[in-house]
């Protein structure tokens, strides 16, 4: 065993994190904690790494421990070589040995696949070289244990492939790794063992070849019928419609329209554009030409609280950046959207947004000690649902959401796609763009694809993936 | 991208030409050169202070009766500011400088600057410590402060405060020796030493905190006039009945409370006569001709008796 | 019934670091200093605390929001210089003179504003241009020399009866507005919004650009209260007043508990650390520490008010 804790257990300010676990790792094996957010993964890394003293119980380590967490630790603007070696960079007499640390960080590169120059700065590797990067680090510091915490939140499939491919390799070499993550189908690709945690209770252990159903409902503690609950309502009239909208170098003569009841899911490769649209449909950037409209009416260029006027709303897609203001509270953050229109003579009405956010957390079922606690102390899956939950409170005709479930846990997941049935049930439309494909299949009525900035095609919900990623690699002459 | 940069660079030039040419316009010296007329530099230490603002304005009278142009800049109390500035004069070609140091122990540097540019350098109200000057015009510090003392005893007798300038500023060592040095001849006892920073609003906040500790006091000394209304303030209606306050510096305020009486006395160190001496002193040097190495300006105590005769 | 109060007076303590800091403070002079803990001495601190923290709720406003105002003091100055000028030398009548100075405060924080939103200029910067700008125009209005205020700015410094300082009272007055634009307006709500994250702010409808006009704006006002009070105390607005006065203000705003990267901070904390600077310089005259180590002093006891605070929050 490289590692092996027994009845751990941890409060925080009387609330129980994490309550009789056992939890052990092997050389050489993949062993995936699984869990919904909140249900105590990140604690027991924290436990494990020694950062949390536990309250009860024993870990037991043989070997150097490393975490590569989501938010990388990088410094963007030094070279790769220089974040390897960063604090104990090669010396020769005193002098930084730049010749040796440019080897040995090739070195330790090919060890993790990633074929870049050691003198790049780490900034102009885009998210999945960084990481490649942090897991090359711990490798330097000779660490046997490899703590992986939700790696591919924030990859694409194809560096996900690539990201999964050297755990394998890694673990021929006789590392242990731990594993963390949301994508129930990368389990099934590299785990040996899971380990499901829920309410701070070990629920069990699975055999890596456990079926997708069944690590569900030890999370979940219930079946989920269906991962992607999409209820059809008749499309009605054209709520919101971009028409030729085109910004250059970004994005060009992007047309496309949602009807009240419809979800209209916009897919595509990173880089697509697809974020640029919808920011700028929303005023938040400005455009060259086109136009955007609401219910018929256009929307004025690069003005959100026009926007939100209009009855558009936008939950971004960098939600702790974007979406929330982590010092404030759950009900502020609630409040943030409706502030405006609750405010009579300069006062803003703080019982009422107090009772509104009270009824909304409520719906939304956010998981927290109260509507006072900060949004910073919630989970992923919780901080989302209150983004959501600020627009919801608005209640816009047309709802725009960039990456709705990402860093999500399956159960919010579904809560999610349970509040944009709502959304079309009560005839408002919706625009769901997403890099997870089945999500973005499974959910919407019709999809547009994007590539190089332009809409390559549409095609009607329940499509397949096939089709999907033949329109989003197309290429366009310039 | 290197047009825009120019582009830009241009802006700021034109910009920084325009404001300059505007501030040339409302100043009241124009740059040195011009036919044959004498410009002397004065490089002060501050214009934030009345004191220091007579001084100026005698400065620049006698430069208008002799026929000369002054160039003014004020350091704003910082003392590496002023070593830039006289630097400046001596590019300037001006004929003589007349610098009001900053600080005494930091002035050598712009002594030296004038003397490589050959220029004859005037010390005025502070002396400049490990540097050449042709001629220092001051008033005596310490001999002010022995005299306020003295006047003190006068006024009061019993316990007594002291309020003092910015903690290591020469004009606050100076005064506050002279001070000392005269309390053996009358019948006062300091009690409480705290500083105050020259500070009006200061001296008022800190006098209030010392009549808590010390209720009974019957005189104050202020390194200067400022100070020493704050503490008239804070002694309300007992200043100039049961308690004495002497103050320093002589300024227009200052001078109005001791002809109101809520001051008892005042060391007046006629900055005009100081402003005046030096220019005349720097004129002389600039023409060649001989000047004196000490210029005295007399320190004068006023009080209600002879107060008239410095408010103009 | 007591163990409830006394319990919730322990957790007020523990809440908020100035205010255990404040007593700690208060309870060690009062045994050094006979004549410390008198009631005419304790009001000398609050008309002393006053001028800082009336600048100090300003400053609150655009440190909650993420920003910075350096030329509280300036402005504070050329606010009262504008008041005492305009009624000795261009003989307006007094309350005129009054909204003029204070007029004046709001059009300095207006052009903060500007820069800062507008302008896009960091807000270190554009007040640090400001602090100049104002001090400078202070020298230009009075010519260097003190100038006598009109009778309703000196009321402002004076006592209504022997126990009640028109400071302290002001000073009370503003700590309620303060407040009460904070938990209870648009633009306060909107503070924090911005200060916590000014692009989810703008993400979510919020006028960023005008609410940061409303907040220096504010700042310049409550800047030219301070300096009316400052004017009024001594009836006479000064060149030299107020120099340095934006990092009390700054410090009092962070001892009370904001966050200087914003989004953070309580009208209660910024009192608490105006009265910890107050009592502080009030203490060391009266303990007669020598000029040379007052500063060290002070500095200390600003350094380890915050540490204390931050200590607090990292074991929770």
């Amino acid at each position: 065993m490289l590692l092996e804790a027994r009845n751990i257990g941890k409060s925080f300010t009387g609330v129980r994190a994490l309550d009789g676990v056992d939890f052990d790792v092997r050389p050489g094996e993949v062993h995936v904690l699984l869990g919904e957010n909140g249900a105590g993964k990140s604690t027991l890394v924290k436990v494990l790494a020694g950062v949390h003293a536990p309250d009860t119980g024993t870990v037991e380590r043989r070997g150097s421990l490393a975490v590569i967490h989501q938010e990388l630790t990088l410094v963007p603007q030094l070279s790769v070589a220089e974040n390897l070696f960063l604090g104990r960079p090669p010396r020769r007499f005193g002098i930084v040995d730049k010749a040796r640390m440019r080897e040995d960080a090739k070195a330790l590169l090919d060890r993790v696949g990633l074929d870049v120059d050691p003198t790049t700065p780490v900034q102009d590797l885009g998210i999945a070289g960084q990481q490649m990067v942090e897991i090359a680090r711990a490798l330097s510091l000779n660490a046997q244990l490899l703590v992986l915490d939700e790696p591919t939140a924030v990859l694409t499939d194809t560096e996900t492939d690539r990201l999964l491919d050297i755990m394998s390799e890694l673990r021929a070499q006789g590392v242990g790794l731990v594993f963390i993550t949301h994508h129930l189908d990368e389990i099934r690709r590299v785990a040996d063992r899971i380990t499901v945690l829920r309410d701070g209770r070990s629920v069990g252990t699975l055999p890596g070849t456990a079926t997708v159903e069944h690590m569900i409902e030890l999370m979940v503690g219930r079946t989920i019928d269906e991962q992607y609950p999409r209820r059809r309502t008749e499309p009605g009239e054209v709520l919101f419609k971009v028409e030729g909208l085109t910004r250059r170098g970004a994005f060009h003569d992007v047309s496309f329209h949602v009807r009240a009841g419809e979800v209209v899911g916009v897919a595509g490769l990173v880089g697509a554009g697809r974020t640029e649209v919808v920011r700028a449909a929303f005023g938040v950037d400005p455009y060259d030409s086109g136009t955007v409209e609401v219910a018929g009416r256009q929307v004025p260029r690069h003005d959100v609280q026009a926007a939100v006027r209009a009855g558009l709303g936008l939950v971004p897609e960098d939600r702790k950046g974007q979406g929330l203001v982590l010092t404030s509270t759950v009900a502020d953050n609630l409040g943030l959207v409706t502030m405006k229109a609750s405010t009579r003579a300069g006062l803003v009405d703080r019982r009422g947004q107090r009772e509104r956010a009270a009824g909304m957390a409520k719906s939304l079922r956010v998981k927290a000690s109260g509507l006072g606690q900060q949004v910073r102390e919630l989970s992923g899956g919780n901080q989302q649902k209150v983004v959501i939950g600020k627009w919801l409170l608005a209640d816009p005709r047309v709802l725009v959401l960039d990456e709705p479930t990402r860093g999500v846990d399956v159960g919010a997941k579904v809560e999610i796609y349970e509040l944009v049935n709502r959304m079309t049930a009560a005839g408002r439309a919706v625009v769901l763009v997403s890099s997870d494909l089945p999500e973005v299949i499974g959910m919407s009525d019709r999809v547009v694809v994007m590539a190089h900035g332009r809409v390559a095609g549409e095609l009607p919900g329940g499509t397949t993936q096939d089709k999907v990623m033949a329109l989003a690699v197309q290429e366009f002459p310039a | 991208m290197k047009g825009m940069t120019k582009m830009k660079f241009r802006g700021v030039a034109a910009l920084s030409a325009v404001a300059l040419a505007a501030l040339t316009a409302c100043g009241s010296g124009s740059p040195a050169g011009g036919g044959g007329e004498i410009t002397v530099g004065l490089a002060i230490s501050t214009l934030d202070n009345p004191y220091f603002v007579a001084l100026k304005e005698g400065a620049e009278k006698a430069a208008a009766e002799l026929g000369v142009k002054l160039t003014v800049v004020d350091a704003q109390n910082d003392a590496t500011n002023q070593i830039n500035q006289v630097q400046t004069f001596t590019t300037q070609g001006v004929k003589a400088i007349i610098i009001n140091p900053v600080d005494s122990k930091q002035a050598a540097p712009a002594a030296k600057a004038a003397e490589n540019a050959n220029i004859p350098l005037v010390a005025v109200d502070r002396s400049v410590d490990g540097g050449k000057v042709v001629s220092e015009v001051a008033s005596d510090n310490v001999q002010g402060g022995t005299l306020a003392a003295i006047e003190l005893g006068r006024a009061a007798s019993g316990e007594v405060v002291h309020l003092q300038g910015i903690p290591g500023a020469s004009a606050a060592r100076d005064r506050g020796q002279g001070f000392e040095q005269g309390l053996n001849s009358g019948g006062i006892k300091v009690v409480a030493s705290q500083p105050a920073d020259f500070n009006r609003a200061k001296g008022l906040d800190v006098m209030t905190n010392l009549l808590q500790a010390n209720p009974g006091i019957k005189g104050v000394f202020a390194d200067n006039d400022e100070m020493a209304l704050g503490a008239i303030k804070a002694l309300g209606d007992r200043a100039g009945k049961d308690v004495a306050v002497v103050g320093f510096d002589g300024t227009p305020d200052g001078l109005k409370a001791v002809e109101d009486g809520t001051m008892a006395a005042t060391i007046a160190q006629q900055p005009d006569v100081l402003g005046r001496k030096a220019v005349e002193q720097a004129v002389k040097a600039a023409r060649g001709e001989a000047v004196q190495e000490v210029v005295d300006v007399e320190v004068k105590v006023v009080t209600k008796k002879n107060v008239a005769e410095f408010k103009k | 019934m007591t163990t409830v109060a006394s319990r919730k007076n322990v957790k007020v303590l523990s809440d908020n670091g100035a205010l255990a800091g404040l007593l700690v403070l208060v309870v060690a002079l009062s045994l050094l200093a006979p004549s410390f803990l008198t009631t005419q001495n304790l009001l000398n601190v609050g008309v002393q605390a006053a001028v800082v923290a009336v600048l100090a709720f300003g400053s609150t406003f655009v440190i909650v929001s993420g920003g910075i105002d350096l030329s509280v003091g300036s402005v504070a100055a050329l606010s009262a210089m504008v008041g005492a000028w305009s009624s000795a030398e261009a003989g307006l009548p007094g309350p005129v003179a009054l909204l003029l100075g204070l007029g004046t405060g709001v059009v300095a924080g207006l052009v903060n504003g500007a820069l800062v939103s507008y302008g896009k200029l960091p807000a270190f910067i554009a007040t640090l241009a400001m602090l100049s700008v104002a001090r400078g125009l202070t020298l230009v209005v009075s010519q260097g020399s003190p100038t006598t205020t009109p009778d309703v700015v000196s009321f402002l410094g004076s006592n209504l009866t022997p126990y009640l300082p028109v400071p302290l009272l002001v000073m009370l007055v503003f700590f309620g507005i303060t407040g009460f634009v904070l938990s209870r307006t648009y633009s306060g709500r909107a503070m924090y919004a911005i200060g916590g994250n000014e692009e989810a702010a703008r993400l979510s409808g919020i006028d960023v650009r005008r609410q940061k006009l409303v907040i220096y704006a504010l700042s310049g006002l409550f800047a030219a209260v301070a300096g009316m009070l400052l004017a009024g105390r001594l009836s006479s607005a000064g060149p030299q007043a107020a120099v340095g006065y934006e990092l009390d203000a700054i410090a009092a705003v962070v001892i009370g508990g904001a966050s200087l990267s914003g989004g953070v901070g309580r009208a209660t904390g910024t009192l608490v650390g105006a009265l910890v600077l107050a009592v502080l310089r009030n203490g060391l005259n009266q303990l007669q520490v020598s000029p040379f180590w007052q500063q060290v002093v002070i500095g200390a006891v600003i350094a380890l008010a915050v540490l204390l605070d931050t200590l607090r929050r990292r074991t929770r």
